[in-house]
């Protein structure tokens, strides 16, 4: 049997006056995407910053690809260490820097080589419609839609082997969501990169999740299989 | 920024039209129309400014105090920034001790009046140095310890205000060295060189500094042509550059200010992702070496020569009637500022963008005027047959001096605070059938008390030690407690002076104490 690519034991992490999470458990399989789905403050969000690094989780561990990252009351690997992608909810795209120069920044700090550096911008660009025109624009010069792909762009430029989405799609219309959405399962189907999908919203899960798993009150409630279409 | 209130909120025949018109013709009255009064008589008076001022403007002995200027406004930018953006980094990014306490400690010298640091600064370093200690070099050192504090808080804000996602999404890929560079410190150096600039500003313009370490400036001639010379033209005229520069300098401080607040979108940080706490003990032994030599060394000083003195309660009884005129005018002086710059703060952050980005840089360049070119403009105002006459020589002129100094830095301290206060809460106050008045008395203004008790204090602890605009204003036999310090200095026992400027110091700190204890108590971090 393959061993799962991240495995989160047993993580416990409180706040005072909020709820935290609570002895989660979930295994994610290589190529994997899973769904969180649940209410606000449910600890979707404590959940990833926990699996990336960017909290400390209390009690149980994290393993990825069986090396085990954090315990209890310790960060072993540091978050830059993890190899992770992440999209943000507010995005955090960096307001000094180019749309080029966000993406230069993720591939230098992974040691790519400069001469390199150019045409990786370029694939990740093109991969997500980011037109060139766009490269040496910063982020309030930007639409909230190409915000959303520059965003999205950042977090796989690294070639990430985990990717984490905390409702990146939360602030945009209807019509713009939909579209990015599909786009976005696409491009998971592309690059086969396992992902967990923080989301409030089913249809979301529908056609992005290969699994669900639904969170209530910092406790994984059920978790089920779902078809992609 | 605040988005503007809907107009029909309230509607022109609400108290707020009339109190914040009263706060408007109160501000145009003391703060703008001195400057133009003096703009405008600088014309009158050189019947042509073009040809008949430039050499006035020009000739060797004004280049020279031009160099000495520049020198010694960029050297206090310089040092103050080298001091205080470090200090600023560890209040916010390393984990200290009683932190509130050092803040409040470290922040003290801004409050000191700069010519009792100057003073202080003569009995210390005279009698080693010689004539150094009245040299530029000096007066750079001087302005240092009175102007780091200004680059430290806009640092340790400016760094406590980067959105900890924006290093977060660094730190997934970079180390925390990296991030600082290229993430923390470039989103942090618009509001650092904002104060470099404004530090540069209250420097050029500054008049206790070299009037007490004999270094002459452009503020120290405008002082000389008009109180020892008594020619208003040339007091004016030399009065023009100063002024040009004050308002471009505010007008870069003010755009790169806007720059910072447009890469923000929240309130102060706590507990950033980016953390230094390995630099705890040098960071703790640099904050103690500063505490000791701005703060204690020179109240030390004084407080050794004022011993010489046959009594420090009977030279201050020596000077009662001075220091009785201080602590009223100060206490009424606040009063009004703080009263004036409330309804002038609330018309700033409920203004649109572009008038609120105007007044910003007026508020500004008005703060950085210097003291004796604002009073000045406050003699050719006020110094008249009719009303106006009527009211210059008597006591209250001072006070027209601390409004015409100290409204515009209140406004943009009460205005900091204000922005805290949602709209919607002023809107909530009006769809239940509160007239805007009782909405501002009962739910704006008590969000903002410590902000406002912030500006009083700080206003008060101005007011007190003002001596650049008072000296001029001040009604003949009427002296306040700097007044005569300041004109003790050359001709009484040097304990004697010591004496008084150790006890003004005192009454500027308590309330800075008091002030920084309950902001101590509300401070978590």
């Amino acid at each position: 049997m393959t061993p799962p690519f991240l495995r989160v034991s047993g993580v416990t992490r409180r706040f005072a006056g909020s709820s935290g999470i609570h002895a989660v458990s979930l295994d994610l399989d290589p190529g994997e995407c899973v769904v969180l789905v649940g209410p606000s403050g449910c600890g979707k969000t404590t959940l990833l910053r926990v699996i990336a690094g960017l909290d400390t989780p209390e009690e149980g561990e994290i393993w990825i690809e069986q090396q085990q990252v954090a315990s209890a009351g310790r960060n072993r690997v540091s978050p830059g260490e993890r190899g992770i992608g992440f999209v943000f909810q507010d995005l955090a795209l960096w307001p000094h820097l180019t749309v080029r120069e966000q993406l230069d920044f993720v591939l230098h700090a992974t040691g790519r080589a400069k001469t390199d550096r150019p045409r990786r911008i370029g694939e990740v660009l093109d991969l997500f419609h980011v037109g060139s025109s766009l490269a040496g624009r910063y982020p309030h010069q930007l639409s909230g839609g190409e915000q959303q792909r520059v965003a999205l762009a950042r977090s796989v430029v690294g070639s990430p082997r985990l990717l984490l989405l905390d409702e990146p799609f939360s602030s945009l219309d209807p019509d713009l969501r939909v579209a990015l959405r599909s786009e976005l399962a696409t491009l998971q189907r592309q690059l086969h990169v396992p992902t967990i999908y923080v989301t409030h919203d089913r249809e979301d899960a529908a056609v992005l999740g290969d699994r669900t798993v639904f969170m209530r009150s910092g406790r994984i409630e059920i978790s089920r299989g779902e078809v992609s279409p | 920024m605040m988005a503007p209130m809907r107009d029909d909120v309230w509607g022109w025949r609400s108290s707020r039209t009339a109190l914040i018109g009263l706060a408007l013709v109160a501000f145009a009255g003391f703060c703008i129309a001195p400057l133009l009064f003096l703009v405008a008589g600088a014309f009158a008076l050189s019947g042509d400014l073009r040809y008949g001022d430039v050499p006035l403007l020009l000739d060797i002995r004004q280049r020279g105090l031009l160099s000495t200027t520049t020198v010694f406004g960029l050297g206090a930018a310089g040092v103050s920034t080298l001091v205080g953006a470090p200090l600023g980094f560890a209040l916010a990014r390393v984990t200290l001790p009683f932190k509130p306490l050092l803040r409040v400690a470290l922040a003290a010298p801004a409050l000191l009046p700069t010519y009792v640091v100057a003073l202080a600064w003569t009995y210390l370093v005279a009698p080693i140095a010689g004539d150094w200690a009245y040299s530029v070099v000096s007066a750079i050192v001087v302005m240092t310890v009175v102007c780091y504090p200004l680059s430290m808080l806009a640092t340790e804000v400016a760094l406590r205000r980067v959105e900890p996602r924006l290093e977060e999404a660094a730190l997934l890929v970079a180390r925390r060295g990296a991030v600082l560079r290229r993430i923390t410190l470039p989103l942090a150096a618009p509001a650092i060189c904002a104060a470099a600039l404004v530090i540069f500003v209250l420097a050029i313009s500054e008049f206790g500094v070299p009037g007490v370490l004999r270094v002459r400036v452009f503020t120290t001639e405008v002082f000389t042509a008009f109180a020892a010379l008594y020619d208003v033209r040339r007091a004016t005229i030399l009065a023009l550059p100063l002024t040009a520069v004050s308002l471009v300098t505010a007008a870069a401080a003010a755009i790169l200010i806007l720059e910072r607040t447009l890469t923000t979108r929240r309130g102060l940080a706590v507990g950033a992702p980016v953390a230094f706490d390995t630099w705890r003990r040098p960071a703790l032994a640099i904050i103690v070496c500063v505490i000791v030599v701005a703060v204690l060394m020179p109240l030390a000083v004084l407080a050794v020569e004022a011993q010489r003195a046959a009594s420090i309660v009977r030279a201050v009884q020596a000077s009662q009637r001075a220091v009785i005129n201080s602590l009223g005018l100060a206490t009424i002086g606040a009063t009004m500022v703080t009263a004036v710059a409330t309804f002038l703060a609330y018309a700033r952050v409920r203004a649109a963008h572009r008038t609120g980005t105007v007044a910003d840089i007026l508020m500004i360049f008005l703060f950085t005027v210097p003291s004796t070119v604002i009073g000045v403009g406050l003699i050719g105002l006020w110094n008249r047959a009719g009303p106006l006459g009527a009211f210059y020589g008597t006591a209250a002129m001072p006070v027209v001096g601390y409004l015409a100094r100290f409204i515009p830095v209140a406004t943009l301290a009460i205005a900091a605070a204000m922005r805290s206060v949602p709209v919607a809460h002023e809107e909530a106050a009006a769809v239940s059938g509160s007239g805007w008045f009782r909405t501002m008395t009962r739910i704006v203004l008590p969000q903002i008390r410590t902000g406002l008790l912030a500006a009083w204090t700080v206003s008060f602890i101005l007011a007190f030690g003002e001596v650049g605009t008072t000296i001029l204003v001040a009604p003949a036999g009427e002296s306040t407690l700097p007044i005569r310090v300041y004109t003790m200095i050359a001709n009484a026992p040097p304990g004697h002076v010591a004496a008084l400027a150790l006890f003004q110091s005192a009454v500027g700190l308590c309330p800075l104490m008091l002030l920084g204890g309950a902001l101590a108590s509300r401070d978590t971090t």
